[in-house]
């Protein structure tokens, strides 16, 4: 295989793929503009606005050219990062979100870990122990646990450990006086670049109860999709063969069942990085953090319009680059879709 | 009584059962009942009968695969009986002692791992090194006839045809140097010009080696040019059991009889093909007595009330009331 113009020509024709998928979101962000009742210039120009004010940030965001030109003209904009000017913070709304974005990052990475530790040692012993004891209180636990609404499952935990038992903070980033000075914006980061052990500590202390209320409910997808892949693959075939070898039950489910199992996983768990941050929105305002969630419902309740799109449209973004990376992991993992891709030799 | 080459059994099966559990009931359902069956060292041995008679499930039970099958009876293997040892213990027999190859070997090979992996595996689990594991895998393929193996041992199983996959899975059998070989029905999933490819690979190298073969098929014509004996299962038990030109020649078993000429023949111009009337029974609705004799017609009374036992009929094994009324 001529290993490197492959993959390169691969990432080039799925890097394509996303850049369609991102053309198509933002013709759908336009239209969404397009459509929403009010005036555009006059959300722009703010509520007391004059009528002379209005016009002239019509005229200033060309708002009076023909709607094909507006668009060409939205889509070169995006084209040059920019996304408008939020009316609340007077910011272009990309360095507003440069400011937000590293903590939800931070917690969004945090929630992951948490996530995929939860859900992938359970998925396979209730697989491997399946109909015992054990899968039946996970199965139990994902369903009970799915199933909640993750501001409820935030408020419960947020009193139960942090007001009643006092192990965790109820909410905030950092403890007053304890905060490194900002650096990146995501506050363990600025803790390990600014050398202060007890500042991180303290930001995972915080940090903790958000990334697991976002973990649990994404674990439990997880935990059912590695579950069900597993009990598949536990009765294929070649899993006999294995046994027939000699080799031992851990051997058996570490190299040849889990690996057989992982597609769903990766699938779901790239899905999931994008939906997380669309459940940021939620987290960080029971919690009072800040990031892109808070910051996107700020701007919803203050009709923020540029500020809204410009996250939606870099949400979906965050959801190609993840459906991008999914791509490349499945097609590190299974040479069967290597083949499929780049056309294998056959004997 | 056990027509074998040598005297010395290999595999002694006294009495086993097997019983799978069923949903919800406590009493499983029996799919082998209280058969014996002996292997000598180096002998092949064919096991036919048709599907659901329990040959794969009587395979699997000799190497204890099923995880939720009971097993009861004794399997002596060289004097240790495989139904008291510890799992662990039985790890150490599966591969090394015993080995088995499969059906169709595409289902039967880990799609992820390479090929060279999957040959080595039997002796990485026993704690031989890489290089070494790697060099012993790629001798096996060689003498399997696995052209250019050493360039192939990278491959996956999808970039090999189906004669060279069931290569692959004979060949991950054979590293580990079993003394005892058992075939699955190996050839069932493959076409016909593989086939006799793999069935003369087979009976190369168990002569080769002196390896001892259980081949298990419900295709009649495969057994003659490869076993020496024969056993015919029906419905979960071992209905007859003995040298295959003697079986062949000279069925005692009317179910045998059946078989034998429900095989198609060039040098018969026949109207229409031989089958036997009917369909063999479920384990859960066999009939009373003998479980053959609603399709048999040499049936008398005695074969709708008593069960016969399996009793030596000249030099062979034979369930079957119409002999034991000979011999009395």
């Amino acid at each position: 295989m001529t290993g490197l113009r492959v993959y390169s020509w691969f990432l080039l024709r799925r890097l394509g793929l996303a850049a369609l998928t991102l053309w198509g979101l933002a013709s759908l962000v336009f239209l969404m503009v397009k459509l929403m009742p009010g005036d555009e210039a006059q959300m722009a120009a703010g509520a007391d606005a004059s009528a002379v004010q209005i016009e002239a940030v019509r005229e200033r965001l060309g708002l009076d050219a023909p709607v094909i030109m507006q668009y060409l003209g939205f889509l070169g904009r995006i084209l040059r990062g920019d996304f408008g000017t939020s009316n609340v913070t007077l910011q272009p709304v990309l360095s507003d979100l440069s400011v937000v974005l590293p903590s939800t990052f931070e917690l969004v990475f945090f929630a992951m870990v948490i996530n995929l530790t939860l859900a992938i040692p359970t998925g396979i012993v209730a697989a491997y122990r399946s109909g015992r004891t054990f899968d039946t209180i996970c199965r139990i636990a994902a369903v009970t646990l799915g199933g909640m609404p993750a501001f409820w499952l935030a408020l419960v935990l947020q009193y139960v450990l942090g007001s009643l038992w006092r192990v965790v903070p109820i909410s905030g980033q950092a403890s007053f006086g304890m905060a490194a000075p900002v650096v990146t914006g995501a506050p363990t980061l600025d803790a390990v670049v600014a050398g202060n052990g007890a500042a991180f500590i303290d930001a995972l202390h915080h940090l903790i109860l958000p990334a697991a209320v976002l973990a649990i409910l994404f674990s439990t997808q997880i935990f059912r999709a590695l579950r069900t892949g597993l009990l598949g693959v536990l009765k294929s075939d070649f899993i006999m063969a294995v046994r027939a070898k000699g080799a031992s039950s851990s051997r058996m489910l570490v190299r040849h069942a889990l690996p057989n199992s992982l597609n769903p996983v990766l699938t779901l768990s790239g899905t999931q990085a994008g939906a997380m941050i669309g459940s940021a929105v939620l987290v960080e305002t029971v919690f009072a953090r800040k990031g892109i969630g808070a910051y996107m419902f700020n701007a919803v309740a203050q009709k923020d319009t540029f500020a809204v799109l410009g996250s939606v449209m870099f949400i979906g973004a965050v959801v190609c680059i993840m459906n991008l990376l999914v791509d490349i992991a499945q097609l590190l993992v299974d040479p069967r879709i290597r083949s499929a891709q780049f056309g294998g030799s056959r004997a | 009584m056990f027509p074998s080459k040598t005297q010395k059994p290999l595999v002694e099966v006294r009495g086993l059962s097997v019983d799978m559990p069923l949903a919800g009931g406590k009493d499983g359902l029996r799919i082998v009942d209280n058969i014996d069956f002996s292997i000598a060292v180096g002998e092949r041995v064919a096991l036919v009968g048709e599907s659901g008679s329990g040959k794969s499930v009587t395979a699997r039970a000799v190497m204890r695969l099923d995880p939720v099958a009971r097993l009861s009876g004794k399997i002596d293997f060289e004097g240790r009986d495989l139904l008291t040892l510890s799992e662990k213990e039985m790890r150490h027999y599966r591969g090394s002692s015993i080995a088995m190859v499969f059906q169709d070997p595409m289902s039967f090979l880990d799609p992820l791992m390479t090929i060279g992996d999957q040959v080595a595996e039997t002796l990485r689990i026993r704690g031989i090194g890489r290089v070494e594991a790697r060099k012993r895998a790629l001798s096996v393929l060689d003498e399997l006839g696995v052209d250019r193996a050493a360039e192939r041992l990278g491959s996956y199983p999808h970039e090999f045809s189906g004669g060279m996959r069931q290569r692959v899975v004979l060949a991950m059998a054979l590293v580990g140097e079993p003394k005892l070989l058992i075939a699955d029905e190996p050839t069932t999933a493959l076409d016909v010009r593989v086939q006799d490819q793999v069935l003369d690979l087979l009976d190369d190298v168990s002569t080769r080696r002196g390896l001892a073969v259980l081949f298990i098929t419900h295709d009649l014509g495969v057994v003659a040019g490869f076993a020496e004996r024969v056993m015919v299962m029906y419905s979960g038990r071992i209905v007859e059991d003995g040298d295959v030109h003697a079986v062949f020649k000279d069925p005692k078993h009317p179910y045998t009889r059946g078989l034998i000429r429900a095989v198609p023949r060039i040098d018969q111009d026949l109207e229409e093909l031989y089958a036997i009337p009917g369909a063999p029974p479920a384990p859960m609705a066999r009939p009373a007595g003998c479980p053959f004799n609603p399709r048999c017609s040499d049936a008398f009374d005695r074969c709708r009330a008593e069960l016969p036992a399996v009793l030596p009929v000249t030099g062979e094994r034979v369930a079957c009331h119409l002999h034991d009324r000979k011999g009395a």
